[in-house]
């Protein structure tokens, strides 16, 4: 699904849409579809669902037949990078604390772009720290630990 | 008069030192976050939400308000000053501005734009303070069949008006109207989609799904993307424009507001729609339209009036009707209901302080746009120029603390990590992803009128074309539809939009 060549992106959007679609309607099958008059909480997802997978197809013959868009290539090592730093920092906020959860994040982060150095990311998560701290913690009065024990 | 005697009722809510204050911080931070290249209204607004959660709800609104205004004015500076527009309605900005900027003329550029987008801002108050009771009189007309009608016409319309391609655009509003409907179910109190976690009962939290589509993925698709962003900003030259400059600009700011303010008012409408079509105009009116492209006044100032007159009157069918024109409403109304103000016609008699409070800080945050950003020019001007590496890990972390903060839970930094995935391949597919966010939003609202419309027929969906008010707007949408999707008529449209970019 992510090979570099070109021209994919309305096969893998209408994959995709298919895809989404049909899970989404076969899930509501688990509840009740009741009448039209009185729907049951199944059927208007279920109807969402055959209309999106519909037009999913659609996307994907348009793509088939050669008309579809040209896809753009996804920057990769960023992408897992910066989901990473994000995962990162919901693990560490409340089992370790904010300093530890932002300086994870910071470095984590950092390293998606060319930039790294690790005094950048030490100058960086120093100062986001007294800034999260003022802002968030001081005068939002949100409470989060900045060393969980 | 009526309309004095509310707009009475605004400036005593919104001119309290209080909400004055956080009206003007709103602004400043917004203008801040806005300047950022490849940052627009919509990540922003997404990105500083949270924020605004654990004030009062009069104050929460009129700082996110005083957020977009700035963050729109923001985009307009970044636009003017490197050539980088954060959002589409700043694209036309880029044109006129950027090269007036180049001749030197930047601060007087700026000094349009500003006070073009503060006579807009100004005529489209009083454009909402006088047409939203009328337009909450006819919504109190509106059953649920008129209601579903004008969501299936609003979210056509939105989609149609979105970059990219149409049928995505509808795919992508049916899968933000699925993941809309996750959580417990209005009529039956059925857990849907939950997968039997007791956490998803109140829906994906939105900020989270705002978050992961625009801030974060935006942040993945940029951040390699140096060459770009190392534009030098151009001297600013004096800082006021010449008596010529000021004639020049006058006219195409009357009609720039005109224009804006019809076309935020429809469905789909907002901002871009309204800055291409005002460009568009001045171009065709000019006398010297080969001026247009090499810093022509009109074509700066024109624009610029219409997508502050548009994203203004914009707020008339999200405050009356309830329904989002565009990605930027529907955040709003995400704020609305975070305050639990469902929005629709009943806002303007249930908390007049907050509708009317609304309405006079639209003003008020125009008027603190036009004091607070002339004199700070020179600090945006140094704020452009900081470096990506310094910018990303800090909209990162404050995002992560803000989606914290909104229940103090982590469950939506989690949730926003998987919509940054899922914005990311967005991107490739080249979806846009603000029809999802719409459909996100009114989601549950479309079920429960679709569901109560039936009921009340009896299962008979002979009702949708039974009422006169539905049938235009579900053959509006029906019609929209036909049009786009002919193939013909559809590479017209997108030679009109290369035309005019």
């Amino acid at each position: 699904m992510f090979s570099t060549s070109n021209g994919k992106a309305d096969l893998e959007a209408g994959l995709f849409f298919t895809l989404f679609g049909g899970l989404t309607a076969s899930l509501s099958l688990q509840y009740q579809m009741g009448t039209i008059a009185a729907m049951g909480p199944g059927l208007f997802p279920f109807m969402l669902g055959i209309l999106l997978s519909f037009i999913g197809l659609v996307i994907f013959v348009k793509g088939l037949l050669g008309n579809g868009e040209i896809a753009r290539n996804l920057p990769l090592w960023p992408l897992i990078l910066i989901t990473a730093s994000l995962l990162v920092f919901a693990f560490l906020v409340l089992t370790a604390g904010l300093a530890i959860a932002v300086t994870a994040q910071v470095v984590i982060a950092l390293r998606a772009s060319e930039h790294f150095t690790w005094k950048r990311a030490a100058a960086l998560s120093a100062g986001l720290l007294i800034f999260c701290y003022v802002v968030f913690v001081y005068f939002l009065g949100i409470s989060l630990p900045m060393f969980a024990v | 008069m009526d309309l004095f005697n509310n707009l009475g009722i605004g400036f005593d809510a919104a001119l309290s030192l209080n909400n004055l204050t956080f009206c003007f911080v709103g602004v400043l931070v917004g203008t801040a976050i806005g300047i950022l290249p490849g940052l627009g209204p919509l990540a922003t607004i997404a990105m500083l939400l949270p924020l605004t959660y654990s004030l009062e709800p009069v104050t929460g609104l009129i700082m996110i308000a005083g957020i977009y205004y700035g963050a729109q004015y923001g985009g307009s500076t970044t636009a003017i000053l490197v050539n980088l527009p954060g959002e589409s309605s700043a694209i036309v900005s880029c044109l006129d501005g950027h090269q007036m900027a180049r001749k030197g003329r930047a601060g007087a550029a700026l000094a349009i734009a500003a006070i073009g987008s503060f006579f807009a801002g100004t005529v489209a108050t009083l454009l909402i303070a006088g047409f939203s009771p009328i337009l909450a009189e006819v919504a109190f007309l509106f059953g649920p069949v008129e209601y579903f009608a004008m969501m299936v016409l609003g979210l056509t319309a939105a989609t149609l008006l979105a970059h990219g391609s149409f049928i995505k655009g509808v795919a992508m509003v049916l899968t933000g109207l699925i993941l809309g409907l996750v959580g417990a179910d209005v009529n039956s109190g059925t857990y849907r989609f939950t997968f039997g976690s007791f956490s998803l009962t109140e829906g994906i939290e939105f900020v989270a799904v705002a978050m992961g589509l625009f801030a974060f993925t935006d942040i993945v698709t940029n951040i390699r993307n140096n060459t770009a962003r190392e534009v030098t900003a151009p001297t600013l030259g004096n800082l006021w424009m010449s008596r010529k400059e000021a004639k020049q600009a006058a006219f195409p700011i009357l009609r720039g507001t005109m224009i804006g303010s019809v076309l935020g008012l429809l469905p789909g409408g907002g901002a871009m729609i309204s800055s291409f079509a005002s460009y568009a105009m001045e171009k065709r009116l000019s006398r010297h339209p080969e001026e247009f492209g090499h810093g022509a006044v009109a074509g700066l100032a024109g624009p610029e009036a219409a997508n502050n007159a548009g994203a203004q009157t914009s707020f008339i069918p999200m405050l009356t009707l309830g329904i989002p024109s565009n990605g930027v409403m529907a955040l709003m109304i995400g704020a609305l209901m975070v305050h639990n103000i469902a929005p629709g016609p009943f806002v303007m008699v249930s908390n007049p302080d907050i509708f009317w409070g609304l309405i006079a800080s639209m003003w008020i945050g125009n008027a603190i746009l036009i004091v607070l950003n002339l004199p700070l020019i020179p600090l945006w001007v140094r704020l452009i120029r900081v470096n990506y590496w310094i910018l990303f890990p800090i909209i990162l972390t404050v995002c992560c603390v803000g989606l914290y903060s909104i229940g103090n839970r982590v469950l939506p930094i989690y949730f926003a990590a998987g919509f940054t995935l899922l914005g990311c391949l967005f991107w490739r597919m080249r979806a846009e992803a603000a029809p999802l966010l719409l459909g996100f939003i009114l989601g549950p609202l479309m079920e429960e009128h679709f569901r109560r419309a039936l009921l009340l027929s009896n299962g008979d969906v002979a009702i949708f074309y039974q009422s006169p008010l539905s049938v235009v707007m579900l053959g509006a949408a029906a019609i929209i539809c036909v049009i786009v999707l002919l193939p013909q008529i559809r590479r017209g449209r997108s030679a009109a939009f290369v035309e005019e970019a």
